[in-house]
């Protein structure tokens, strides 16, 4: 019952105002920042400011060696770090005219694909986490912290490998390494039905994913997104499929694709690929001990390594989309001119903001991290 | 019963007595202030750099920093340490700086990854900062690039005892020091750099003001500061005019 | 490699084709799948139109600036891939570096917008109706854009920064031993001309 002499508050019927969203906010990813103008709880306007994880390293590349620059590249995309260094990888072999041995490309490729299962799960932590759900978040962290084990075991670093090396990659596998690899894949395949269990089929996050941030094909298409998110509106394009590297060709996977291309749907896509990639990997590992040979092809003295004067553009599918590399040499020891088109630098910027606008301020961070935008990928 | 009020706490600024002297009521209580402050540590969510990609397993099930009593959290108001993962850009130091002037004390500052001690491997960039301990008191760094989750935790452990022997109180030197953090800063930001914290106020009330805290660089802040304002922010849209060029 | 090695001889021979209602076009197949185009300035945004319009290149995977500074040029490059054809042509234009100013496309690429403000940023050219170019990454900086050849970003920094000292009890040790850093981190800052930084 109201008392007697109860008025109801009048507010103006207009509220609105900005704040900031980040860089230091729980619900951002990684050092980025939004500034979203609000009406009630309603986001009407949104600015992506990014830079927060600038470091130059377009510069830096320019006043390194050819060799010194693998150690520079993973750090452009912090969880999924693999792709960088193939794809710089390859831009040098094609520059350099280097034919990796198909040892190599195997296990790249196997590496490729435990970076991707890593990056997923890291990132449905994350989005899972943004619905208030946090026990995803344990447990996918910590299965991914079983995949860095075997990245340590074979490169020395858990998060960071410089594995990858033009003409190939540094050392072989370890014995009984790809049993290991397997007992890991079984064990993060037993645990997909917890994960079903524990989110996919939890209805705190189905309903706060469903409809929210939806981008329609025509959409996706016209702000140039790619990888999981452009597959989440019914497109199905894989770099790895349509534009083949290493050996991608001789190996069977499906591309997974989503209609509805909301939240929801970028995470079916992403759950979807997670097995996928556990699918590569059977293969890989099954092929693997068939395939002898060098795992290097012999390079020369790389600290006076000049490479033949040209150009090249070379793509690989990140966990967040299509990941590119421009890289010219005039024919020096250094590279002329690296040109890092980071996947996340469509979706965290434009789309982002688009896909903000008309959304709840709680939704913010939810969308972010079902686009699993990568900032340093945005600032490099 | 002794009345509390009468028990004389040692305040923030002055010597501790050194042991064996002083009430002892006074230094137990430090002592428990002391093994309490250790034993709850809340670590500000910031994730400066790329050093915080090791976090997220230091904190969760398998390493579990928790279980050390230290958690995350989310407002630099109620967070004790300000954790600077990885090379710190010069707009992030902006924004480390306003954070850490916004952290009640006592707070401390954790430089993790190589990058924060010397710039590691981007000592070239000219977009980087390259000294932390320049621009904030730093209390420890953590190096490695980047440092594995079992660094991070012996690193933290190491903050705690250092916290309980009552050896980590770096933060005073900000204040006592001042002049020299604010120099760096300007040096980096320009002459117009200015936070909203007043922290030569804060000195003076702490009772921190040492012949350090002022000098010629807070004479230069003190000639062209403007009042606080309310923050205006702009999102530079169209409909803003003229906030983008 | 010719047209006819390329796999898909057919998309080849469609490209090839189309692009001849372009004119000044030299186009080369510089590897599977991969078209380069080089041509004026000028007729990039009907390339461009003709490309989106009857080929299916609706996607703009980057635009990269080069910088030529003893050519006094800046080098731009589009890529753009075909969901439909699956080539990217990548098409080369070489524009004055003096004004640095050169037309946005942002009518027929979206994503544009981002690439021709991150060039602004970097390079400082300026593109004629891009809808936005504001700061966005350098916002708190102030110098000259620092991807120009230029800027010497290492001087910059020698100036801006100094280091730290750094003796750990174990290189003492080693150094005691005779061991050590055969190369100080000064030295090899200080003389660069010598053999290259770092
Ligand atoms: S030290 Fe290494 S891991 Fe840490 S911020 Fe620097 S580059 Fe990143």
């Amino acid at each position: 019952m109201r008392p007697e002499n109860y008025q109801a508050v009048s507010h103006p019927p207009s509220h609105e105002y900005e704040v900031f969203f980040g860089p230091n906010h729980p619900g951002i990813e990684g050092n980025y920042a939004l500034k979203v103008r609000l009406h009630g709880d309603e986001v009407t306007a949104a600015r992506a400011d990014g830079g927060y994880l600038h470091r130059g390293f377009e510069k830096l590349m320019e006043g390194r060696l050819w060799i010194q620059n693998i150690a520079l590249v993973p750090r452009i995309c912090v969880p999924d770090p693999v792709p960088m260094e193939v794809c710089y990888s390859l831009a040098i072999e094609a520059l350099g005219g280097l034919e990796v041995p198909e040892r190599a490309q195997w296990i790249r490729v196997m590496q490729l694909e435990l970076s991707r299962i890593a990056a997923h799960l890291f990132t449905f932590g994350g989005n899972a986490a943004t619905t208030g759900m946090y026990t995803p978040m344990f447990w996918g962290i910590a299965d991914r912290d079983l995949i860095l084990d075997l990245f340590e075991e074979l490169s020395g670093g858990r998060v960071y490998h410089i594995y990858n090396i033009p003409g190939g990659v540094r050392r072989d596998l370890p014995e009984g390494y790809l049993k290991r690899v397997s007992d890991t894949l079984d064990y993060i395949e037993s645990r997909l039905p917890d994960y079903d269990n524990l989110m996919f089929t939890n209805q705190v996050f189905v309903r706060r994913a469903t409809g929210v941030g939806i981008m329609t094909q025509e959409q996706a298409l016209d702000w140039g997104v790619t990888g999981p998110n452009l597959r989440a509106t019914g497109l199905p394009f894989d770099v790895r499929r349509d534009d083949p590297y290493l050996i991608y060709d001789q190996l069977e996977f499906d591309v997974p694709v989503e209609e509805a291309g909301d939240a929801w749907a970028r995470t079916l896509v992403r759950r979807a690929e997670l097995k996928q990639s556990l699918r590569i990997l059977r293969q890989v590992v099954a092929r693997l001990p068939e395939i002898d040979g060098p795992i290097r092809a012999p390079i020369p003295n790389p600290l006076a390594w000049n490479l033949p004067l040209g150009d090249v553009y070379t793509r690989v599918e990140s966990s967040k989309g299509e990941l590119a590399y421009y890289v010219v040499s005039n024919g020096g020891d250094k590279p002329w001119r690296v040109h890092v088109r980071g996947p996340s630098a469509m979706h965290a910027v434009q789309v982002l903001e688009h896909l903000v606008t008309g959304a709840r301020i709680e939704d913010v961070a939810q969308i972010m991290f079902s686009l699993d935008a990568c900032p340093p990928e945005v600032d490099r | 019963m002794t009345d509390l009020r009468t028990i004389p706490v040692v305040a923030a600024g002055e010597e501790r007595p050194s042991g064996g002297q002083g009430n002892l009521l006074a230094r137990v209580f430090d002592e428990l202030t002391a093994f309490c402050r250790s034993r709850s540590l809340f670590m500000l969510h910031y994730c400066t750099g790329c050093g915080a990609v090791e976090l997220p397993p230091a904190m969760t099930s398998r390493f579990d920093m928790e279980r050390l009593g230290i958690q995350p959290m989310v407002t630099p108001r109620q967070a004790d340490i300000l954790l600077v993962t990885g090379y710190v850009s010069t707009k992030t130091l902006k924004r480390i700086i306003l954070t850490y002037e916004q952290m009640n004390s006592p707070k401390y500052v954790i430089g993790i990854c190589s990058c924060t001690v010397n710039g590691g491997m981007y000592w070239q960039s000219y977009a980087t900062a390259k000294k932390l301990n320049d621009y904030l008191p730093v209390d420890m760094y953590i190096a490695g690039c980047m440092p594995r989750p079992e660094a991070v935790i012996s690193g933290l452990r190491e903050l705690i005892a250092n916290i309980r022997a009552g050896r980590s109180d770096y933060w005073r030197d900000y204040y006592r020091r001042y002049d020299h953090y604010l120099g760096n800063q300007q040096r980096l930001f320009g002459e117009n750099w200015q936070t909203p914290t007043d922290v030569i106020a804060e000195a003076r009330h702490y009772g921190l003001f040492g012949p350090e805290t002022l000098g010629e660089h807070t004479a230069l802040l003190e000639q062209h500061q403007t009042p606080l304002q309310p923050f205006e922010m702009r999102l530079g849209l169209k409909q803003d005019k003229g906030s983008s060029s | 490699m010719t047209p006819t090695d390329a796999p898909g001889h057919d998309v080849t021979t469609t490209l090839d084709f189309l692009l001849q209602e372009v004119d000044g076009l030299r186009t080369r197949w510089v590897a599977p799948r991969r078209l380069r185009v080089d041509l004026p300035a000028e007729t990039l945004p009907a390339l461009l139109e003709l490309l989106k319009g009857r080929a299916g290149y609706v996607h703009l995977s980057a635009i990269s600036c080069v910088d030529w500074p003893d050519d006094g040029q800046f080098e731009l490059v589009y890529h753009t891939w075909s969901y439909e054809l699956n080539v990217l042509v990548m098409a080369h234009i070489r524009i004055p570096r003096d004004p640095g100013v050169y037309l946005s496309i942002y009518d027929l690429y979206r994503p544009a917008a981002f690439f021709e403000r991150d060039i602004h940023e970097m390079f400082g050219l300026w593109f004629e109706g891009s809808p936005d170019m504001g700061k966005f990454i350098l916002t708190e900086w102030e110098g000259p854009p620092p991807m120009r050849k230029e800027f010497d970003g290492e001087a910059w920094v020698m100036e801006q920064f100094g280091w730290q000292e750094y003796r750990p009890e174990w290189l003492t040790e080693i150094e005691a031993k005779g061991g050590g850093i055969s190369k100080r981190p000064e030295q090899l800052r200080g003389d660069k001309g010598e053999d290259g930084t770092a």
